[in-house]
C-alpha cells in the first residue's frame, strides 16, 4: 500500500463518515450532531476512567476536555467541524504505520528470525543443525494457486480460523511465502502491547483496533476504514471469529463485520465502475499440534460457558518464556503448523471459479452477481437490511468451508478418542464434573486406545474421501493408529503445565481433562460422536 | 421485464390457480405456468381449471403458459406452488432461467423428507436466487376462489421480498402480514397438515368438539416444539401461519388432508383413500418426514407418531386414539409426567424431604 493512497483513503473516509452523520441528523428520528458528539464524548470519558494504562491517555484526556469545552458554545458549523476532528482523530489512530520497505525487510528476516528466536536458547543445537527454516515449520497447502489467481482478478478478504495470538505472525508469513502482497488487517491493540508480537505485527500492514473504545462512531469509522481500504484494492485479512476461539472448536458463529465491508466495497466499486470490482472471500484454516494459549483459553471457556471475556491480557502469549518453550517444541518435535487455504467465495456465499473469477451456483451455472445488488433500473444500490442477510449467508458459507478445510492432526484425533471413551465411562457426570474429577487415575489400555483411534480414523478417512475435511499429510494420512497415538503422546508430553496424556506401562492416562476436552473439541461438528457411539462405548477390545 | 404488478405463478393446481386469481383480482398481470397444454388452453379460453377447481371462474388477467422459460422471464416475482414431491425438479429447471435480482416465493407447504428440507431451501439450493420467501396462512383454495376475505403471511429474511410480495397479494379480499421467521412459517405450514389428517379422522369418528379442541391444542404444542427445535420463533405458532392455518385446515372438509383423515376413519387404507382424490395431500409426506426427524431432534410428537402408524403401519384410528388417551398424564408446558416429577428440589434438604414424602404416599 502506498502512503499517498493511504492519505487519499483517510480523506475519503473522513468525508464519507461526516456526510453520513450529517445526513442522518436531518431525518425525523436522526441523532442531532451535537448529541452525537456528546455521545462519543461520553463513551470516551467512560473508557478513559477504566483504561488507565493507555499510552495516549494524557493526550486523549486533553482532546476530549477541549471537545467538551467547545461543544456547549459552538454554532452548527462549529459542531460539524468538531465532529470532523473527532472522526479524523479516530481515523488516524486506526491507521497503522505500514511502510513497504519495512515490510520487505521484515518478511526477509522473519523466516530466519522466528526459528532463531525459538532456538536462541540452545547454541549447541544451532551448531548441530544450522538455522532451521520457518518453511519447514509452517506448511501451506490447499487452494494456494486459486488464491494467487483471485488476487489478480479482484480484492481478497482472507478469513482464517483463530485459536492463538500466533495466528497473526503465522498467517502474515504465509501470505509472504505465497508471494502475495502485504494484506491489511485490523489487529487488537493488545497485540501491539506484546513486544514479541508487535515486532511482527507493525510491519505486516496492520491497522489498530482498540476494543476498549465503545463509541458507536468509532465502530463506524473502523468499518468504513476497512471498506475504503478494500475499495482501494488492498487485500484484507480478517479473523471472523472476532476473538480467539476459547473452546477449541471450529468457529461456527462468526462476526461478520469485515465481510459486510466487503459487500459494501463491492457495491461502491460497481457504482464507481471499477475495472475489477469483485471482492473474494477466501477462508483458510490454521492447524496446530499444540496451541500456545490452550490452558488459558479452555479455562476461560469453561468458566464463562462459552461467553468470551473480550480481552485476555495475561495469557501464555504474553510470557516470553512460554513462547520460547512453545516454539522450541515446534522445532524439536518437528511439529508443523498447517495453513490450509480454502476455496474462494463471493460476498454472497457463492463459490467462485478460480480460472474465470465468475460466481457459480450449486450446479456450476454461472451467476451474474451484479443482479443481487441492482434495483429495478439495473443501478447498484446499498440496502442495509438486504445486505445484512447476504452477509449472514456468506458467513454461513465461510463456516461451512472452515469445517471442510479443517486439517486433522494426531493430537486432536487422539484427544477426541480418549475424551469420548472417558465420557462414556462416566455417563452420570456432566461436562463440568467430568472435567473436575477427571478419570480418577484409571486410564485406558494403550491397545484399546489405539484400536478406538483406528475406528475414529476410519470415520474421518471416509469423510476426507467425501471432501468433508482433510487429514494431515504424514502420520494421520498414513492411518497407522499406533503411530498416531505415539505422535500425540510425544507432543502432549511437552509444553503444557501438565501433560494432556501420558503413557505409563501399558496404560494411557489423562492428566489434564480440560486440555483433553479442548483438543477433542476440534473434531466436533462432524457427527462423529453419534456415528461411533457404540464403538466408543465398548471398552472391550474387539 | 416490466415490474409494475406483474407476477408469475408456477403450478396450476388448486392453490397456484387460486393465488394467480387473487393477484389478478388485485390488479396484477399474472402468468400461470403449468405443464399440461390442454389445461393451459382451458385457462386461456374458458378461464376455468376444472380438474382442480370445477367450474369456478378465473380472472381473465390470468394467462397460462407451458413455457417455463417464458414464465421465468415474465416477472420479477415468481410464486412457486408445486407439490413438494416435484418441487426440486421444477426449481432446478427454473434455475436455468432466473437471475439474482428476482424474488422467489414458495407457496407450497411441505418438506423434502430425506433431510427435512424446506421448500425455500430447495429454491435456494437449485437456483442462484437469494431473495426468497414463503407464503402461508389460513388460505383454503376454494374459499379464495370465491373471493371470501382472508389473510396470509409473507415470510422472508428480506424486507424487500415481503414488501414486493405483499404489494402483489394484498387486495379487497386478502390481507397480508409480514414475518421474518421464514423457518417458523414454513414449518408450521407443513406440520399442520399432520394435525389436519388427525382432525379429519376425529371428525370421521364423530368424536365431538371437545376432542377436536384437544387435538388442535396438543397438536399445535407438538408442532411448535418441533419448529422451535429447527430454529423457529415461538410466537409464530400463535400467528396466522400457525394457529390460523391449523384452525382453517382442521375445521374444513374442503382441506385435502382433512378429507384424507375422514376416509381413514371410514376404515380405508392410505392407498384406497389416495386413489379417490386427484389432489395431493401433503400431510402424508410431511408425517413421514416429521416422524423420521422428531427423534433426531429430541422432540416428542405423540400425535404425529399416531398418524404415522395409521398411514404406514396399518394401525386403525381408534387403536391409535386409545393409545393417545392412555398416555401418562403430563404437565402442560414441560411435558414432565405428573406422577413422576423431577426428584431434585431446591436444596439437598428439600430434595430429601420431598423423596421421603413421596415414599409415604403424600
Amino acid at each position: 500500500m502506498q502512503n499517498t493512497l493511504r492519505d487519499a483513503a483517510i480523506v475519503e473516509l473522513r468525508s464519507r463518515v461526516l456526510e453520513a452523520c450529517i445526513m442522518q441528523s436531518r431525518l425525523p428520528d436522526g441523532m442531532p450532531l451535537d448529541v452525537l458528539v456528546n455521545d462519543t464524548l461520553y463513551h470516551e470519558k467512560k473508557r478513559l476512567e477504566i483504561d488507565r494504562k493507555s499510552p495516549t491517555r494524557d493526550a486523549d484526556l486533553a482532546f476530549w476536555s477541549s471537545v467538551k469545552a467547545k461543544l456547549g458554545r459552538g454554532s452548527g458549523e462549529d459542531v460539524r467541524n468538531l465532529l470532523g476532528q473527532i472522526i479524523g482523530r479516530f481515523a488516524d489512530e486506526i491507521r497503522g504505520n505500514f511502510s513497504p520497505t519495512l515490510y520487505n525487510v521484515a518478511t526477509r528476516v522473519m523466516p530466519k528470525a522466528l526459528p532463531m528466536l525459538l532456538n536462541a536458547m540452545s547454541p549447541r543445537r544451532l551448531l548441530q543443525r544450522g538455522i532451521p527454516d520457518i518453511a519447514d515449520t509452517i506448511v501451506i497447502q490447499g487452494q494456494v494457486d486459486a488464491l494467487r489467481k483471485m488476487s489478480q482478478k479482484g480484492t481478497i478478504i482472507l478469513t482464517p480460523t483463530h485459536v492463538s495470538n500466533l495466528d497473526s505472525p503465522v498467517i502474515g508469513w504465509a501470505i509472504y511465502a505465497m508471494g502475495l502482497p502485504a494484506f491489511t488487517y485490523g489487529a487488537g491493540l493488545n497485540l501491539f502491547s506484546n513486544p514479541m508480537m508487535a515486532l511482527f505485527m507493525r510491519n505486516l500492514g496492520a491497522y489498530r483496533v482498540d476494543r476498549m473504545k465503545t463509541a458507536p462512531l468509532y465502530k463506524d469509522v473502523l468499518k468504513e476504514y476497512a471498506t475504503v481500504s478494500l475499495e482501494m484494492g488492498n487485500h484484507n485479512l480478517f479473523f471472523p471469529a472476532g476473538t480467539r476461539v476459547r473452546s477449541g472448536k471450529i468457529e461456527q458463529r462468526l462476526k461478520l463485520g469485515l465481510m459486510s465491508s466487503g459487500l459494501k466495497a463491492y457495491v461502491n466499486n460497481l457504482l464507481h465502475k471499477k475495472e475489477q470490482p469483485n471482492i473474494y472471500i477466501v477462508p483458510c484454516t490454521l492447524n496446530y499440534y499444540l496451541v500456545l494459549e490452550a490452558e488459558t483459553l479452555i479455562e476461560d471457556h469453561l468458566q464463562r460457558e462459552g461467553k468470551s471475556r473480550y480481552i485476555i491480557t495475561d495469557d501464555e502469549s504474553y510470557l516470553m518464556r512460554k513462547i520460547l518453550q512453545f516454539t522450541q517444541n515446534l522445532i524439536n518435535l518437528e511439529a508443523r503448523i498447517t495453513v490450509h487455504v480454502g476455496d474462494p467465495i463471493d460476498p454472497f456465499g457463492n463459490r467462485v471459479d478460480p480460472e474465470t473469477g465468475a460466481s457459480l451456483d450449486r450446479h456450476g451455472r454461472e451467476v451474474d452477481i451484479v443482479k443481487y445488488v441492482t434495483d429495478r433500473k439495473g443501478v447498484p444500490v446499498h440496502l442495509p437490511q438486504r445486505d445484512r442477510v447476504y452477509t449472514a449467508e456468506a458467513g454461513e458459507a465461510v463456516a461451512r468451508e472452515f469445517l471442510r478445510h479443517n486439517v486433522v492432526v494426531a493430537t486432536q484425533l487422539t484427544a477426541f478418542t480418549l475424551w469420548e471413551i472417558l465420557k462414556r465411562r462416566h455417563p452420570e457426570q456432566d461436562l463440568y464434573r467430568l472435567v473436575r474429577t477427571g478419570d480418577e487415575g484409571f486410564g485406558v489400555a494403550a491397545s484399546l486406545l489405539t484400536e478406538k483411534v483406528l475406528a475414529v480414523w476410519q470415520a474421518l478417512a471416509a469423510r476426507a474421501e467425501r471432501g468433508e475435511l482433510h487429514l494431515e499429510s504424514g502420520v494421520v494420512a498414513g492411518g497407522d493408529a499406533a503411530a498416531i497415538v505415539r505422535t500425540a503422546l510425544r507432543h502432549f508430553g511437552t509444553y503444557h503445565t501438565h501433560p494432556v496424556m501420558v503413557r505409563k506401562g501399558d496404560r494411557v492416562f489423562c492428566e489434564d481433562m480440560k486440555l483433553l476436552h479442548y483438543y477433542s473439541n476440534r473434531l466436533r461438528g462432524y457427527g462423529l460422536e453419534k456415528e461411533l457411539d457404540q464403538v466408543l462405548r465398548s471398552e472391550v477390545a474387539a | 421485464m416490466s415490474s409494475d404488478k406483474v407476477v408469475t405463478v408456477l403450478g396450476g393446481g388448486s392453490w397456484g390457480t387460486a393465488l394467480a386469481h387473487v393477484m389478478a383480482v388485485s390488479g396484477a398481470k399474472v402468468l400461470l405456468w403449468m405443464r399440461s397444454d390442454d389445461r393451459v388452453a382451458e385457462v386461456n379460453e374458458q378461464h376455468t381449471n376444472s380438474r382442480y377447481l370445477k367450474d369456478k371462474k378465473i380472472h381473465p388477467d390470468v394467462v397460462a403458459t407451458a413455457d417455463l422459460e417464458r414464465a421465468a422471464k415474465f416477472a420479477e416475482t415468481i410464486i412457486v406452488a408445486i407439490p413438494s414431491a416435484n418441487f426440486r425438479s421444477v426449481a432446478y429447471e427454473l434455475g436455468d432461467f432466473v437471475t439474482g435480482d428476482q424474488v422467489l416465493v414458495s407457496a407450497t407447504k411441505g418438506f423434502e423428507a430425506e433431510h427435512l428440507t424446506r421448500m425455500s431451501d430447495l429454491l435456494r439450493e437449485e437456483t442462484c436466487c437469494r431473495k426468497i420467501g414463503a407464503i402461508s396462512g389460513p388460505n383454503l383454495a376454494d374459499e379464495v376462489m370465491e373471493n371470501m376475505p382472508t389473510a396470509t403471511v409473507v415470510a422472508s429474511p428480506y424486507h424487500e421480498v415481503i414488501e414486493k410480495t405483499a404489494a402483489l397479494l394484498a387486495g379487497p379480499t386478502m390481507r397480508v402480514y409480514g414475518n421474518h421467521d421464514l423457518v417458523g412459517v414454513e414449518v408450521h405450514g407443513a406440520l399442520k397438515n399432520i394435525v389436519a389428517i388427525a382432525a379429519g379422522a376425529a371428525a370421521g369418528m364423530n368424536l365431538g368438539q371437545n376432542s377436536m379442541a384437544m387435538l388442535l391444542t396438543r397438536g399445535l404444542a407438538e408442532i411448535s416444539r418441533f419448529a422451535e427445535a429447527l430454529g423457529a420463533d415461538r410466537m409464530t405458532a400463535l400467528g396466522l401461519a400457525g394457529l390460523g392455518d391449523l384452525i382453517a385446515t382442521c375445521n374444513s372438509p374442503l382441506s385435502r388432508n382433512n378429507s384424507l383423515g375422514r376416509k381413514l376413519a371410514e376404515g380405508k387404507t392410505l392407498t384406497q383413500a389416495q386413489a379417490e382424490s386427484i389432489k395431493v395431500a401433503e400431510g402424508v409426506n410431511t408425517t413421514f418426514a416429521a416422524a423420521k426427524h422428531a427423534s433426531r431432534l429430541g422432540v416428542d410428537m405423540p400425535i404425529t407418531r399416531g398418524i404415522h402408524k395409521v398411514l404406514f403401519e396399518n394401525a386403525k384410528p381408534h387403536e391409535v386414539l386409545a393409545g393417545l388417551m392412555s398416555r401418562a398424564n403430563r404437565y402442560e408446558h414441560t411435558e414432565v409426567q405428573i406422577d413422576a416429577p423431577s426428584l431434585v428440589e431446591g436444596s439437598v434438604v428439600e430434595t430429601a424431604l420431598a423423596v421421603a414424602a413421596r415414599e409415604r404416599g403424600w
